[in-house]
């Protein structure tokens, strides 16, 4: 009897965490399926199976062109980020600065403020030193909401480092530049790729500030919603479903790799 | 190894980094510069300048300043606000939202988060983790996407509802509060995860034995020990899944109707319709900011304050 009641509440946890994952996956399934559909509108049951949804998604010019473009400007905000977001890390964490706390809090006021207001401001922002909106402006507001997250990072990574390594490094002829390239940068190698791949994934994903920075050339996420907003298709499902997947495997890549990386 | 060593020597023996790089290192003002010149400039000219720019141009009459126009000075896109119920009452309904939106997702996400940091083994918690973290990597736009696959009235719910006979026609789910609210709820769970297990994994088992030990049931022990040691955490998800959710725009945009029209729909009309409305868009979106992180800071007050008389 005892051991019965005792043993419930932790059946109902396991119960419980298992309908989360069964309602965190559902619609994504649902949505997945779908795309599959032999017709051209949207609804249940599926009824007939087929593959040319995705046949049409990988012909068609826009989609592609919307790849092309959203992984190019995920190259160019990964890269910023990833040099700006280490380098303010190195400021934060460097003997002899005063006012560390104030840095880290504007270095992560863009995670803070919500999406819509950060995108907003950098409209503002573009209008006032006149930068047209389009591309470079997309990378800009993509890069200021990418850094905090590679700054907590790199921070993670560089407290744990030890102070000797950079001394023993200076001791034996190395100045600062030299030092970091050879001893820390390696150091802070595995977070840094995480970090990467992450602003990958923020940028790539990113709608609210492409939304208000864009021009006429649709990212993945535009055209994605410009054709939700025009009429409901399983075309949709495909683009969408390829983006999931794609998205998805460069997560767990990400995933295994920082893992290994920590266990070395 | 000898290649990367060489080609290190060479650089750093080359005449052009000895002149530059080299020379600026050598003084200590010169390695201040180079470390903290170019994380200060941007810190302050993209981290703060934006929120600045925001903030002079809610105090103009008119931007962008059409030729023949004259812009000043003035208070009137404040006074704007409280003036129209129009634009007042999208702001209560978006902070409606998101308060019910923050109390759905503590109650759905504290048990996995629970079964996750103290049931779970140790060494199988990160692939529960993992499991659990794999759909954020869906945008929000494809996850709002997804839920209209659920609630459209040819959706899986309506077809399975109708074909065990409980209704003969389909629930108009879509495009409702229901749907938004479920729609914001399924995009930022995972926001309270995190903060939830963080906190809950940090509380001692000893403190739960000795309580069993004592005689407290499973019930007791939760309200006794676990949820006021895992305040901490329920408090930061709570404020970044509410302020996550006062500024999502998509979603209201995709599964909201005419009757749900939140804060950020109306702010982004005065960017994308008229020309010279920017002034009252940015004023509508620092008193959302403002509005927000008072809400957010009265909570951590109300709800952290009582841990700090317990101390």
């Amino acid at each position: 009897m005892r051991n019965m009641f005792a043993d419930a509440p932790r059946a109902s946890l396991t119960a419980a965490y298992w309908a989360f994952i069964l309602y965190l996956l559902l619609p994504l399934t649902l949505m997945m399926a779908m795309s599959f559909k032999g017709a051209n509108y949207i609804a249940f049951p599926i009824g007939e199976w087929t593959f040319d949804w995705y046949v049409q998604v990988m012909q068609d010019k826009q989609f592609l062109d919307a790849c092309l473009y959203s992984i190019m400007i995920a190259a160019a905000t990964t890269l910023a980020a990833t040099i700006l977001g280490t380098w303010i890390a190195m400021l934060i964490v460097a003997e002899g600065i005063r006012g560390q706390v104030v840095i880290f809090a504007i270095a992560c006021l863009p995670a803070v403020v919500p999406g819509m207001i950060s995108a907003i401001s950098l409209r503002i922002f573009i209008s006032t030193v006149d930068m047209p909106t389009g591309t470079m402006a997309i990378i800009l507001g993509h890069t200021v909401h990418a850094v905090p997250f590679v700054v907590v990072m790199a921070l993670t990574r560089l407290r744990t480092m030890p102070g000797n390594l950079v001394d023993a490094a200076r001791d034996l002829g190395a100045d600062s530049v030299v030092a970091f390239f050879r001893v820390t940068l390696p150091y802070l190698w595995p977070a840094l790729f995480g970090g990467m791949i992450f602003c990958v994934l923020l940028s790539i994903d990113d709608f609210v500030r492409t939304f208000f920075l864009g021009g006429y050339r649709p990212t993945l996420p535009m055209l994605i919603f410009a054709k939700v907003q025009g009429g409901m298709s399983p075309e949709i499902n495909a683009m969408a479903t390829l983006v999931l997947v794609v998205t998805a495997a460069v997560g767990l890549y990400a995933e295994y790799m920082t893992r290994r990386a920590r266990t070395r | 190894m000898p290649r990367y060593s060489t080609r290190i020597a060479k650089i750093v023996n080359s005449s052009l980094y000895r002149h530059t790089l080299g020379a600026a290192v050598e003084s200590r003002w010169g390695r201040l510069i180079l470390l903290a010149g170019v994380p200060l400039v941007w810190l302050i000219a993209l981290h703060i300048g934006p929120i600045y720019q925001m903030l002079k141009i809610s105090l103009l009459s008119h931007y962008p300043v059409q030729p023949g126009v004259e812009s000043h000075f003035t208070l009137a896109n404040y006074r704007l606000f409280f003036s129209e119920a129009l634009y007042f009452s999208p702001l209560i309904k978006s902070f409606i939202f998101a308060t019910l939106a923050t109390a759905s997702t503590l109650i759905v996400v504290y048990p996995v988060a629970y079964y996750v940091a103290k049931v779970v083994r140790p060494e199988g918690r990160s692939k529960a983790l993992l499991l659990l973290l794999v759909p954020f990597w869906a945008g929000e736009l494809i996850r709002t996407f997804s839920v209209i696959m659920l609630l459209a009235n040819r959706g899986a719910v309506n077809v399975l509802l109708r074909e065990i006979g409980l209704i003969d026609r389909p629930i108009p789910m879509l495009y409702t509060s229901f749907s938004l609210g479920f729609g914001l709820v399924y995009l930022i769970c995972l926001y309270m995860l995190l903060p939830l297990y963080s906190a809950i994994e940090k509380i001692p088992t000893q403190y739960l034995d000795a309580a069993a030990d004592l005689g407290a049931g499973p019930f007791t022990r939760f309200r006794k020990i676990i949820l006021p040691l895992s305040k901490d955490g329920i408090v930061s998800g709570c404020c970044l899944v509410f302020l996550t959710c006062i500024g999502v725009f998509a979603t209201p945009m995709m599964l909201g109707g005419p009757n749900t029209v939140l804060f950020p729909e109306t702010i982004s009309g005065f960017f994308h319709g008229a020309s010279d409305k920017w002034p009252v868009g940015a004023a509508f979106a620092l008193i959302m900011l403002v509005t927000a992180l008072i809400a957010a800071g009265i909570f951590m007050r109300l709800v952290g304050g009582r841990k700090r008389s317990a101390i």
